[in-house]
């Protein structure tokens, strides 16, 4: 009984904040909406028994990717004049896209009852479901577990491709070489006389090389 | 009556105290300090002057990258962690299909250090 | 009476109702005088008398302190965005309190005793970047905005090693219930064959709660503070001690993991005579220490340092550590013989109670 009016509960708020998800003017609020769907989502999950997904709804939903969405709507500073300018260009295609969409759900849907999920009997072996993952996704599927591996191969690389750019400019610590460095090589003991300076030399050791991986200069020797 | 649900119950009390706990201590101070806003002290805190501009602005795409890849490993530990509490079942075989989903990740891995993608300065 | 705490709606309310406040009160005393005990800890570290003013050794400080800030006015930023700036506060705070609905005290005493307590107390830990980084946003401040996307990349990077690390626990306990994990110690705790998992959970663990020698984010020579740099009077408070929350939530989590809980450290007669909790307390105590103690010895770390730390040197030890325990543990046929076992519901949970 009372779990039924949760799951009225979490259903509903789950469609109202995917509808603000859409509705939000400011893209901040519409992630953080998306979130509260994300949860709403978990504890959906938590009622038809499945905590081992409802967790990882949280961590990897929740807890990684709407972490990317909001660093992206937050720091790109999305102009909404510009947006509605787009608006009217790519109207025809989201709608295309979106009803295409929207058959296809109707299709899927169509034989469906909505209502409350039975509870799914605990399984005989008495596994927690996390375990019983376990038994199947390793051995039973694993043409697509190695799949999934791939997928995140291809996501890593494009990532990098995508974003990474390489400056040239800047500074690096390369803490083996900063280790490998021997006073020999960057020391020099001068014994000036008194009064007499070095005559405007700089000292440099025998092997000195600049900074910025410049090329090395002609050696440097001091006239004292 | 689902018995999983039932031990979600705590949580939910839990949830429930500490949001009250935090809105009581928030707003108890809202009421009880007392408020006398004026612009300067409303203005973002800078170093004596003006802000330039809007503080929300375009920013180092690193910041994206570390993101994504936040996601991929978190993905995979998603995946370790059926993994782990099944090991002894599963046997040899799983060991070894596990390996190999861990093996193409390093090739990203190395990948992503290789291209310098780990560099901050 | 039985009947009714366990066998009706009302009376299971009010029985966990009790339980949550008699963790959650606790909790609160604690993180007051965690305050107070760093400032003490560190006033000794720099041979300072730290606080001792109000009331006898100046047990009173965090009282004062509260009450200071409760009456200290909230400046809320004009170009803030209001209800947002006020929430990032309230979350940091409660996401500390609610973890702690499934730390067990004694054997099969957590308030909530989940299946998958490892994995929810892992989701609650990757929901802290929230707070910080709606802090950030929401002041509308360089400083903040700049505090809160360190921050937030900073928490993200540390959060894959902590997960291997649990996952490499999972493997030696093959259960993802925290009671289950405390049992599997009994005969050794897992700081010892796993020691090298330990130090990276345990430095994993202060970059997470962003402490000394992590705490960029609100490095106050460069940040001023932060994430936090527009905050007054108890929402500043609230993140103040949602932070201290963190640590003995961290502590915890280190002593469950690897100190054997609430275990005694020898199963023999004049250790066993105290009390599990206070066990588990003694631990926490310990290593809240060392957490204070490390902020008083090392030099903030610089912000490359910090991520190449993260990246390049724990992701692929922790990884690496993972699949040898994996493999040892498959070659030498140690692994958990029964793991993912449901565990067997506790008298609670059989009654019908909705």
């Amino acid at each position: 009984m009372i779990v039924t009016a949760f799951f009225y509960i979490f259903a509903a708020i789950l469609v109202a904040s995917a509808g603000m998800v859409v509705a939000a003017r400011n893209p901040v609020h519409a992630v953080l909406f998306l979130i509260l769907a994300f949860f709403n989502a978990a504890g959906l999950f938590l009622i038809a028994g499945a905590e081992f997904l409802a967790m990882i709804l949280v961590i990897v939903y929740v807890g990684a990717v709407a972490v990317l969405f909001l660093f992206v709507v937050m720091m790109l500073d999305i102009r909404f004049d510009q947006m509605r300018e787009g608006l009217q260009r790519y109207a025809p295609i989201g709608a295309a896209v979106g009803l295409v969409l929207f058959a296809e759900l109707v299709a899927t849907l169509a034989g469906l009852k909505i209502a409350p999920v039975e509870a799914a009997a605990p399984a005989a072996s008495g596994l927690t479901n996390s375990a019983e993952l376990g038994l199947v996704i390793y051995t039973r599927y694993i043409f697509l577990f190695q799949a999934c591996g791939i997928v995140l191969l291809v996501a890593m690389i494009g990532a990098i491709v995508l974003t990474l750019r390489e400056r040239v400019s800047s500074r690096k610590q390369d803490i083996a070489v900063q280790h490998a460095r021997h006073p020999a090589d960057t020391l020099v003991m001068a014994d000036p006389v008194a009064g007499s300076g070095m005559d405007g030399q700089i000292l440099r050791a025998p092997g000195w090389t600049p900074a910025l991986d410049k090329p090395a200069p002609a050696r440097l020797e001091t006239t004292s | 009556m689902a018995p999983v649900i039932n031990d979600y119950f705590p949580v939910l009390v839990f949830v429930v105290i500490a949001f009250v706990i935090a809105l009581a201590m928030v707003g108890g101070s809202l009421l009880a300090g007392k408020q006398k806003p004026y612009p300067e002290k409303l203005s973002a805190y800078e170093c004596g002057f003006e802000a330039f501009d809007d503080s929300r602005r375009r920013f180092d795409v690193r910041f994206y990258l570390v993101s994504i890849l936040f996601i991929i490993f978190d993905l995979e530990v998603a995946f370790l962690f059926p993994w782990a509490v099944s090991l002894s079942r599963i046997g040899m075989f799983g060991f070894l299909s596990m390996l190999g989903f861990l093996g193409v990740l390093t090739v990203g891995f190395i990948y992503e250090w290789r291209k310098g993608a780990l560099e901050w300065e | 009476m039985q009947h009714f705490f366990f066998n009706t709606d009302l009376g299971f309310t009010i029985l966990t109702l009790a339980q949550a406040l008699a963790v959650l009160v606790p909790l609160l005393m604690g993180v007051a005088y965690l305050t107070y005990g760093e400032r003490k800890v560190l006033a000794a570290i720099q041979i300072r008398k730290g606080p001792n003013v109000t009331g006898p050794f100046g047990l009173m400080q965090p009282f004062a302190d509260a009450i200071k800030m409760l009456t200290k006015e909230t400046v809320i930023p004009a170009d803030a965005n209001r209800a947002l700036f006020l929430i990032a506060p309230i979350l940091t705070f409660a996401l500390a309190m609610i973890a702690w609905a499934v730390i067990p005290t004694n054997n099969g005493w957590a308030v909530a005793d989940l299946n998958v307590g490892t994995l929810y107390l892992f989701a609650i830990s990757s929901l802290g970047v929230y707070g910080i980084l709606i802090a950030g946003w929401a002041s509308n401040s360089k400083y903040a905005f700049l505090g809160g996307l360190r921050s937030a990349a900073q928490m993200v990077s540390y959060e894959v090693s902590i997960g291997l690390v649990i996952v490499c626990v999972l493997l030696c306990v093959g259960s993802l219930n925290l009671n289950d994990v405390i049992l599997a110690q009994r005969h050794v705790w897992f700081c010892i064959p796993l020691f090298p998992m330990f130090v990276v959970f345990f430095i994993s663990a202060l970059a997470e709660t962003n402490r000394a020698p992590f705490d960029l984010p609100e490095g106050e020579s460069e940040l001023v503070a932060g994430f936090m740099v527009e905050y007054s009077s108890l929402s500043f408070g609230l993140f103040f001690l949602g932070e201290y929350a963190n640590m003995i939530l961290m502590s915890a989590l280190t002593a469950i993991l690897f100190l054997g809980g609430w275990l005694a450290p020898f199963d023999i007669a004049p250790f066993t005579w105290i009390p599990g909790p206070l066990w588990l307390i003694a631990k926490i105590l310990c290593i809240l220490f060392v957490f204070i103690w490390v902020r008083g010895t090392f030099p903030r770390y610089r912000y490359d340092q910090l991520m190449r730390l993260g990246w390049k040197v724990f992701l692929p030890f922790s990884l690496a550590w993972m699949v040898l325990t994996a493999g040892f543990l498959m070659a030498t046929g140690l692994l958990p013989q029964n793991p993912g076992l449901a565990h067997t519901p506790p008298a609670i949970a059989s009654g019908d109670t909705k």
